[in-house]
Order: structure tokens, then C-alpha cells, then sequence
């Protein structure tokens, strides 16, 4: 079989939300020898990059969104467990570690942001909502993430934010993860106060910000 | 339905994860109910005419809530109701609900489509962060609008004593004590002792500290708590619910539909709000307010979110007696003449809808206190007025104040208006001159538009 059918496949997976098929398609890929990267970049990226754009412009809605990201994270595990064998491993953009800060159960907007970063070729670890100050940092050092995403949609939880970052400080961490923040009360100007890299007013705009700011969290 | 029995089924409905009760109890079956009951947008309506659409939308949401149920999202248990438990619940609604003290006891009427009675006027900060020190003068502004019936969410109290609030903390408790006081302070300062309170301190389930009959809030205030989005409830909301249904205060129960969310686009997305509606009343909710979020722009006044608001009120209005209120969040900021036209927009949209109506606020305030008690006032008058017209008429003039402001809707492009100490004279509390220009500009414009003032 061709590689581009086996792109093909890949592609349509994604496109129709289909996990089994995502998983699947990249096996196919594998077993026909295909360079795992290469697979990864024609098969699965451009088609996930489509979705998020048609998400951007509400042609498709958080479901399909998700759905999207789930069967792309099944697919690329195929991929990145056949390149480990090799001794390498995938091309990512970055690590992200994101959550809702502690006292916080609200967990859309959190997804949301997680399902973009992942369409947009992040490896994201979620870790859910109500999540304590100590665990952001503990999980940041434990996936060797770039990047903490710390999501508070009250304003009597934001201090939260502030707590990760002045734990950072307090650990000598502060250069080791790039912080981003957001969340409905949250603003640049409060960012900018507890010293967080950046701010985000949505999912869109923080896949933008962290690829804007690709050179500070990589360093 | 009995408290009992929720908290009970709270702890031994089946269990499952919140992603999948998202995904496979709320998506999938909006996803089918849309297309089996034709709930459809057509990708222009703003204020919906379609009475059979109505219709076909109150019937799927109903069979929506049947169908997922309410998902307690701290014991991952979902609340179900039968068929009969929600019909006879609807079937036993009064249609009414008492509030507020001596000469400001009131009665909120549910409200038809098209119902000449005026809205039922919730106004105040509407929990915008509220400075510890303007607290009581700018709930005592709010207050003193005759027009507003009752004060609503008079403010975050995010700070205290110089210091961030963390919830379920001893300053949050305090807070919660001050809340209470500073708020019937405010509107026995304004010469309304006995005036509703709307209350929710956003304190965690410290907020019941503000409950005090001698000087904070009393049995004859509703408290407000929100459903999360979607169909879900918190333990929090839970023990709040037990405690407020225990005590005897009315209870004002929101929900935040999240259009581009699991529902999809508007369509889909009224569904849920009706399903929404339907779970508010199943806990014992008297009021019922809608407060759709969206993922795009954050704000209520939008096509997409105009439409919804439209749509769900007259669906839930039409067939049945729920008392419903639509939350006015907007992108422009007091201060500016674009706040009062997006909130005009959307109280023309549902008040024809029969819907009462709650705020204005804007989405994104930009600091402490950014709100405006005289646009409280216009916002009184845009609701009266509103209710003298046929949804046809209101769709006329909605599509106009759109045509004004859909430019600059974004949180970006809005403008930043100002907060309430420099639209206001704090001493006097009477607004400056320019902002009564503004208010004066405005009103002038709406009624020109055909927006019926009553003088």
C-alpha cells in the first residue's frame, strides 16, 4: 500500500473523530515502514490543525473538537511507541501541564484549552480541576513539561495562580516552567502582578501566545 | 421534588465520569434531539417568530434532562427524574414567588410571550469585583432607582482588608458577615429597608454565613446559586440548596448554557437551556435564570446568544409556568453608549420572550466597580418599554442596535468604559453630567428606534 493511502486513513480518521480508526491507520503506518515522524506530520498534523481552525470559526463545536484530539493522542501513542523502539522519539512543540486551580471545579474552559494545544501538536497532561498549588509543580517536574497552564474561572480562586507562582519562586523554579493563566476574572494586568509568563483570554489565543512565545519556554 | 430525595439520588444514581456524561448523556443526545425534534438555526434570526420551533425546542429539552439527567459532579453520580416526576412537577409550578419585606414585599409573576406585564427588574453590581469601600454607596445607587424591584448580586467582595479572599477561609467567612450587612445597609440607606436581596457571595458554602434576619440577608431574600455547565451540580450548590430550602428562602437558580460547547452551535445549545430550565425547578428553584456563556465571545449579546436567549425563553414560556430571567452581559462597559445598546438588544429579545431580566454587566469588567447604577435605571425603563411589544416589533429594532455594535463586540474592540467613582459623584451619589448625558443620548436614540418609553 502507498504511503499516501496510508496518509489518507490517517487524515480520515481524525477528520471523522474515530479513535479506533486513528489507532489503526498508525499501525498501518508502522507496520508498512513508514518513518513514524514522517507519518505523524502528513498524516495526522494538517488534519488536526484543520480542526482547529474550523473550531476557531464555530464550523464545528467542542465535541467534535474533542473528539478530534482523543483519536489524534490515540494515534500519535501508536506512533511515538514505534519511534521509542527505534531510540527516538516525536517532535512536539512542547509539554504542557494545565489544570483548574484548587477550589475550582470549572473544567470546560480548561478543556477547551487542552483539546487546541493538542490539535495544534502540544502534548498536554491534564490533571483535572481543583487541582492543589503542589501538584502543578510536582507534575511539571514529573512530565518534563515546558509549560504550567493554571485555569481559575473565580475571582476568589485566582489567588491560587498566584500561590503556583510564588511556590515557584520559593523553589528556585521560576526559570524552569513558562506560566500562562487565564480564566473568565482573570486579566493581563493580574498576570503581569504575580509574574506569570503570559495570559490568554481563550483557548485560541493561548495556542497563538505559547507559539509566540516558542523561544522563551524551549530555551 | 423533595430535597430528600435529590441528595439521596446525589449519592446512588449510577456512576459514571464527568467527560463521559458530557460526551455520551449531553452531546450525543443533543446531537439526536435536534435532529429528531428540528431544532435548527438558520443562521440569521436574531429574535425567534417561530412559535412551532418554540415548541419542538421545549419538547427535546424536556426529553434532554429524561434522558442525561443531572450529573452530581462530586460523587460522579448522576441524578435521574422519571417522566411523571417532571411532569408533575411542572404541572404543580405556581407561577409565582414572593419576596422582599413591608413596603417592598413583591411578587414575581411568571410571564407569557408577549405578556404586557413589565419584567420582573433584577439590578445592582451583579457580582463585578466591589471594592471593600464603595460597597455600600454603590449598592445605596442601585437602591435608590425606584424602577429596579430588587437589588441584585450586590458584588464580589474579592478583597478584605488589603488582602485576597480565599474561599471557605476565616476572611471569607468575615467576608460573607460584612457581605450581608454591607448589602441591607445599602438599602436602608436608600429607603428601601425591606427590599430583596439577591444574594451570592461567591464565598463557597461560606456565603450562608451572610444570612442573618437582624442585619444581613433574610428568609425574604433569595439566594442565587448556578448549575454548571452542562447539567451538572456541585456538592457545593448542594449543601447551599439543602440549607436555603431548609431555611424557607426563595431560590434563585442559574445556568450557563456554553454556545460552541457540547450543544453545538445556538440551536443545540437552547435545548440544553431548556433542559436546564427543567432541572432548576426539579431542586426546587423558583426563579429560573439563564446566562448563556459562549466560547468565542464571552459576552450574552451576541447573534448567537440573542437567538438562544430568544428561543429558550419562549420555549419554557410558552409551555410552561417557570419563572424565567435572562443574565445582560455585554462587551461594551458602563460608561459607554455601546453597554446600553447590547443590553437593549437582548432585553428586547427576551422579554417579548416572556422572560424577566437580570444585570446589565459587562462580560470583562476592567477592575473594581465597573459598573453603572443609572444604566440600572435605563435598563428598568428598556425592559418596561419592552414589554409593549410584539416579538416582530422587537426583532426590528434588535436587528438595528446589532447592526450598531457587532463591529466592536469583541472584549478587545469594546470600549473600556469607566467605573462607577468616575461616573458617579460618590458624595452626592448622582451621576456626573456627562453620564447622564450619556444615559440622555442613548434613551433619546432607543426611542427614536421605536422603543416605547413610558415618558
Amino acid at each position: 500500500m502507498s504511503e499516501e493511502v496510508v496518509f489518507k486513513k490517517m487524515q480520515d480518521a481524525i477528520a471523522n473523530y474515530d479513535t479506533d480508526a486513528a489507532v489503526a491507520a498508525a499501525k498501518e503506518a508502522v507496520d508498512s515502514g513508514i518513518d513514524p515522524a514522517v507519518a505523524l506530520d502528513k498524516g495526522f498534523a494538517s488534519t488536526i490543525r484543520e480542526i482547529g481552525e474550523a473550531f476557531e470559526r464555530m464550523d464545528i463545536f467542542l465535541p467534535e473538537l474533542v473528539m478530534a484530539a482523543n483519536a489524534m493522542k490515540a494515534g500519535v501513542e501508536v506512533l511515538e511507541n514505534a519511534l521509542k523502539a527505534k531510540g527516538t522519539a516525536v517532535e512536539k512543540k512542547g509539554v504542557v501541564v494545565l489544570g483548574t486551580v484548587e477550589g475550582d471545579i470549572h473544567d470546560i474552559g480548561k478543556t477547551v484549552v487542552g483539546a487546541m494545544l493538542s490539535a495544534n501538536g502540544y502534548e498536554v497532561h491534564d490533571l483535572g480541576v481543583e487541582v492543589p498549588s503542589p501538584r502543578f509543580i510536582q507534575a511539571a517536574q514529573e512530565t518534563h513539561a515546558n509549560v504550567i497552564a493554571l485555569s481559575a474561572l473565580l475571582s476568589t480562586t485566582m489567588l491560587y495562580q498566584r500561590d503556583v507562582l510564588e511556590m515557584l519562586r520559593n523553589k528556585g523554579l521560576q526559570e524552569e516552567f513558562f506560566v500562562i493563566v487565564g480564566g473568565a476574572p482573570v486579566t493581563q494586568k493580574w498576570a503581569d502582578e504575580i509574574g506569570a509568563n503570559a495570559y490568554a483570554r481563550d483557548a485560541i489565543e493561548a495556542v497563538r501566545v505559547l507559539d509566540a512565545h516558542a523561544k522563551e519556554w524551549t530555551k | 421534588m423533595n430535597f430528600k430525595e435529590i441528595a439521596k439520588r446525589a449519592e446512588t444514581g449510577p456512576l459514571m465520569e464527568g467527560n463521559d456524561f458530557l460526551m455520551q448523556r449531553v452531546a450525543a443526545n443533543v446531537l439526536a434531539l435536534k435532529k429528531e425534534y428540528d431544532v435548527k438555526w438558520d443562521g440569521k434570526t436574531l429574535v425567534n417568530l417561530d412559535d412551532g420551533l418554540a415548541d419542538r425546542c421545549w419538547e427535546a429539552g424536556k426529553e434532554l434532562i429524561l434522558r442525561s439527567g443531572l450529573f452530581s459532579m462530586n460523587s460522579r453520580r448522576v441524578i435521574q427524574f422519571t417522566k411523571d416526576e417532571i411532569e408533575d412537577t411542572l404541572n404543580n409550578l405556581p407561577g409565582k414567588v414572593n419576596m422582599g419585606e413591608g413596603k417592598e414585599f413583591t411578587t414575581v409573576y411568571h410571564r407569557g410571550v408577549e405578556d404586557p406585564r413589565p419584567p420582573f427588574v433584577m439590578s445592582g453590581p451583579f457580582n463585578a469585583d466591589t471594592h471593600e469601600n464603595m460597597f455600600i454607596k454603590l449598592n445605596e445607587a442601585f437602591a435608590q432607582e425606584q424602577i429596579i424591584d430588587c437589588l441584585f448580586l450586590p458584588g464580589y467582595l474579592k478583597e478584605l482588608d488589603g488582602l485576597m479572599i480565599r474561599p471557605n477561609s476565616g476572611l471569607s467567612s468575615r467576608a460573607a458577615v460584612l457581605y450581608g450587612e454591607w448589602a441591607r445597609e445599602a438599602v436602608r440607606r436608600a429607603g428601601r429597608p425591606g427590599m430583596a436581596i439577591i444574594g451570592h457571595s461567591v464565598m463557597a458554602l461560606n456565603e450562608i454565613a451572610c444570612t442573618n434576619e437582624a442585619f444581613g440577608l433574610r428568609k425574604t431574600d433569595p439566594r442565587a446559586m448556578v448549575l454548571l455547565s452542562e447539567l451538572q451540580v456541585d456538592d457545593v450548590t448542594m449543601g447551599r440548596l439543602g440549607y436555603y430550602l431548609a431555611y424557607g428562602t426563595p431560590i434563585y437558580m442559574a445556568h450557563t448554557p456554553l454556545v460552541g460547547g457540547y450543544g453545538g452551535g445556538p440551536d443545540g445549545t437552547a435545548i440544553i437551556a431548556v433542559a436546564s430550565f427543567i432541572a432548576s425547578i426539579m431542586l426546587n428553584s423558583e426563579i429560573c435564570h439563564i446566562g448563556p456563556q459562549h466560547i468565542k465571545y464571552k459576552t450574552q449579546t451576541n447573534n448567537h446568544s440573542l437567538f438562544l436567549g430568544s428561543l429558550a425563553n419562549q420555549a419554557a414560556n410558552r409551555n410552561s409556568k417557570i419563572i424565567t430571567t435572562t443574565s445582560h452581559t455585554t462587551a461594551g462597559r458602563a460608561g459607554s453608549d455601546q453597554y446600553a445598546y447590547e443590553f437593549a438588544a437582548l432585553e428586547l429579545a427576551v422579554v417579548t420572550g416572556g422572560s424577566s431580566i437580570s444585570g446589565p454587566r459587562p462580560a470583562e469588567p476592567l477592575g473594581f466597580n465597573n459598573v453603572s447604577p443609572l444604566m440600572g435605571r435605563l435598563f428598568a425603563e428598556v425592559g418596561h418599554a419592552a414589554a409593549k411589544l410584539s416579538r416582530e416589533q422587537a426583532a426590528g429594532i434588535v436587528e438595528k442596535l446589532y447592526e450598531k455594535y457587532k463591529d466592536t463586540m469583541t472584549l478587545e474592540t469594546a470600549p473600556k468604559g469607566l467605573p462607577f467613582e468616575q461616573l458617579y459623584d460618590t458624595g452626592k451619589l448622582v451621576p456626573t453630567t456627562e453620564h447622564k448625558a450619556c444615559y440622555d443620548r442613548v434613551k433619546e436614540e432607543l426611542a427614536h428606534l421605536g422603543v416605547p418609553f413610558a415618558y
